[in-house]
C-alpha cells in the first residue's frame, strides 16, 4: 500500500529531516511512528501523504511513484487519505457540521448524500449532538474528534494521525485510540505519530522508531 | 446529465453558494465594494451618455448644412453658367439653387425690413449666389470642397454654415478621446480595487485555503470561489453603475428642459439603450472576473508546495 525505498527528505537549508529510510506498511495494517520531537515523525507523514516529495528515494502509494506524478495529479493521491493534523486545523469560522463537510465539498459530495456521511462520521465520534456547535466552543478532547470525523468522512482507505493524543488527558487518550482500532478493524489502514507508546500494547501493531531521522527499529509488538 | 457535467454543475453551483453565503455574512461589506465599483464605472457611463446626446444633436443639425457660393458683382451670363456646369459634375455635390441677386433683392424686399434703405439704393448690392448641399458632410469633405469652390472662376466667396457646427464636432471627438482615457484610467482603479478586496478574502481564508490543499483540493476548486466574487462584484457593480447613470440622467433632464425649451429645442440626455447596459455590465463582470483571477494567482502562488 505504502512502500518507502530509501528516502531522504531534506528542507532547503537544514539537515536531513528524514535519511535513507526503507519500509512498506499493507493494507489494514495499524502502524504506529515513534520518536521523541523533532525526529522527522510529521516529515514522515507528509511523505506518506503525498504533501511533501522525497528529496531522493522512491515513494510509492498504490504503487504510484509520488516523485514522478504530475502537480496536478497530486490532489486526487492526496484524497485517499484521511489526516489528523498535530494543531487539527479546525476552521473557527464555522460550525462542526461545515468543518466536516470540506473534505465531501472538495470531493464534489454535497446535499443530501453528503449530509447523511456528515452525520455518520459525527456519530463515529461521539459528537452528533454537537453539530451545529462552533469549534471554540469544544474541549480539547471533542476538537480531536472532530478533527478524526472530517478525516474520515470521505471514507479513506488510509487514515493518517499525527499525534492525536498529544494535549489530552489519559482517558480521552485511549477513547481516542479505541476509534482508531475500531477503523482498523473495518478495513482501513491507520498510521499514528505519538512520541509516547501509549496502547500500543494492547493491539498487534508494527512500530516504527525514528531517531534523528534515521529508522532504529522496525517491530511488530504481539 | 453526464455523470462529469454533473459533477461539472455541481462544483460550480457549490464555489456560487459558497460565495453568495460569504456576501450575505458580510452584507455592508460587499455593498460598500459594490457602490465603490458602481461610482467609479457610473462616471465614464454618463460620459457616454453625454456624449452620445450631444453627437446625435450635431448629426441632426449636420442635414441642414449647406455651403453658399457668392459670385462677384460684376459677372457675366456666361460665366454663371460655367459655374453651374461645374457644380453639376461635381460629385461632392447632393444639389444646388442659384439665387440671382435680383430675387435676393426682392426677397429682402418682401421681409419689409428697411424697406426705406433698400429703396435708397442706386442699383443692386447684392451679389448672385449658389446654395449647395454637399453629399459627405464631415469637416474634412467640406473643407475640401470649400477649397475647391473658391477655384472656380468668377467666385469671390465660399461660406460654410454652421462652422460652429465644425466646432462642435472637434468638442465631441475631443470629449470621446477623453473618455477612453478616463475609463481605462478607472478600470485600471477597479482591478486594483477588486483585486485587493480579493487578496484580503484570501488573507481571512488562509487556513481554510491551506488546509483544503493539504486534503486534496485542485488549484481549480480553491480559485473557483475568488473568481465568482469577483464577477459578482463586477456584476453588482455594473448595474449600480447603470442605476445611478439613469438617476442622474433623470434628474440632469429635469432641468435640462426648460433651458432647452428656451432654445426650442427638445433636446434631452438619452438613457442608456439595452445594449449599452449589456456592454457595461458585461464589462464590469469581466473586468471583475479578471482581477480577481490576477489576485488568486498571485496568492495561490505562494501557498502552493
Amino acid at each position: 500500500m505504502i512502500t518507502f525505498d530509501n528516502v531522504t527528505k531534506r528542507y532547503p537549508g537544514s539537515h536531513e529531516a528524514i535519511s535513507s529510510i526503507s519500509f512498506s506498511i499493507e493494507q489494514g495494517e495499524m502502524v504506529y511512528v515513534t520518536g521523541h520531537s523533532g525526529a522527522g515523525k510529521s516529515t514522515l507523514l507528509k511523505l506518506m501523504a503525498a504533501i511533501e516529495r522525497p528529496t531522493s528515494g522512491t515513494v510509492l502509494i498504490n504503487n504510484q511513484n509520488v516523485s514522478k506524478l504530475k502537480e496536478a495529479t497530486l490532489p486526487y493521491v492526496r484524497r485517499k487519505f484521511g489526516l489528523v493534523f498535530q494543531d487539527h486545523k479546525l476552521l473557527y469560522d464555522r460550525n462542526c457540521y461545515h468543518n466536516v463537510a470540506l473534505p465531501l465539498a472538495i470531493n464534489g459530495i454535497t446535499g443530501t448524500e453528503a449530509g447523511k456521511r456528515i452525520r455518520a462520521a459525527l456519530d463515529k465520534v461521539g459528537l452528533l449532538d454537537k453539530e451545529k456547535a462552533m469549534p471554540i466552543t469544544l474541549s480539547g478532547g471533542e476538537q480531536q474528534r472532530l478533527a478524526i470525523a472530517r478525516a474520515v468522512v470521505s471514507r479513506p482507505s488510509i487514515l493518517i494521525a499525527d499525534e492525536p493524543t498529544g494535549n489530552l488527558d489519559r482517558n480521552y487518550a485511549e477513547n481516542i485510540m479505541t476509534l482508531f482500532a475500531a477503523f482498523q478493524q473495518v478495513g482501513v489502514t491507520v498510521i499514528v505519530a505519538t512520541h509516547d507508546a501509549l496502547g500500543n500494547a494492547n493491539y498487534q501493531n508494527k512500530v516504527l522508531h525514528l531517531n534523528q531521522g534515521k529508522l532504529t527499529n522496525v517491530e511488530t509488538s504481539a | 446529465m453526464s455523470a462529469w457535467g454533473y459533477s461539472w454543475f455541481s462544483q460550480h453551483k457549490q464555489a456560487l453558494e459558497l460565495v453568495l453565503r460569504r456576501f450575505k455574512s458580510n452584507r455592508l461589506n460587499t455593498l460598500l465594494i459594490c457602490l465603490a465599483i458602481g461610482v467609479t464605472l457610473a462616471l465614464p457611463s454618463i460620459l457616454y451618455a453625454v456624449l452620445d446626446s450631444v453627437n446625435g444633436l450635431a448629426n441632426n443639425v449636420k442635414t441642414e448644412s449647406q455651403v453658399s457660393i457668392f459670385l462677384a458683382t460684376n459677372n457675366s451670363e456666361d460665366t454663371i453658367a460655367s459655374i453651374k456646369a461645374a457644380l453639376e459634375k461635381n460629385e461632392a455635390i447632393k444639389n444646388f439653387k442659384f439665387v440671382s441677386k435680383q430675387d435676393a433683392l426682392a426677397k429682402l424686399q418682401a421681409a419689409d425690413a428697411n424697406n426705406e434703405v433698400l429703396d435708397s439704393l442706386e442699383n443692386n448690392p447684392l451679389p448672385d449666389a449658389f446654395f449647395v448641399e454637399p453629399n459627405k458632410l464631415d469637416a474634412d469633405s467640406i473643407t475640401s470642397l470649400q477649397a475647391e469652390l473658391r477655384q472656380l472662376e468668377g467666385v469671390d466667396e465660399v461660406v460654410v454654415d454652421g462652422a460652429w457646427l465644425k466646432r462642435l464636432n472637434y468638442l465631441v471627438q475631443l470629449g470621446k478621446e477623453a473618455m477612453l482615457i478616463i475609463t481605462s484610467l478607472l478600470a485600471f482603479a477597479l482591478v486594483a480595487v477588486i483585486g485587493n478586496t480579493i487578496r484580503m478574502q484570501i488573507l481571512t481564508q488562509q487556513a481554510e485555503i491551506e488546509l483544503s490543499r493539504l486534503i486534496g483540493a485542485t488549484k481549480s476548486f480553491i480559485r473557483r470561489p475568488f473568481l465568482y466574487a469577483g464577477g459578482l462584484y463586477g456584476l453588482i457593480g455594473g448595474l449600480f453603475a447603470l442605476l445611478i447613470t439613469v438617476v442622474v440622467i433623470y434628474l440632469f433632464n429635469l432641468s435640462i428642459a426648460p433651458i432647452a425649451a428656451e432654445y426650442e429645442s427638445n433636446f434631452l440626455l438619452n438613457t442608456p439603450s439595452a445594449s449599452t447596459c449589456v456592454t457595461i455590465c458585461l464589462l464590469s463582470f469581466l473586468l471583475g472576473l479578471l482581477s480577481a483571477y490576477f489576485a488568486v494567482s498571485k496568492s495561490l502562488l505562494h501557498a502552493t508546495k
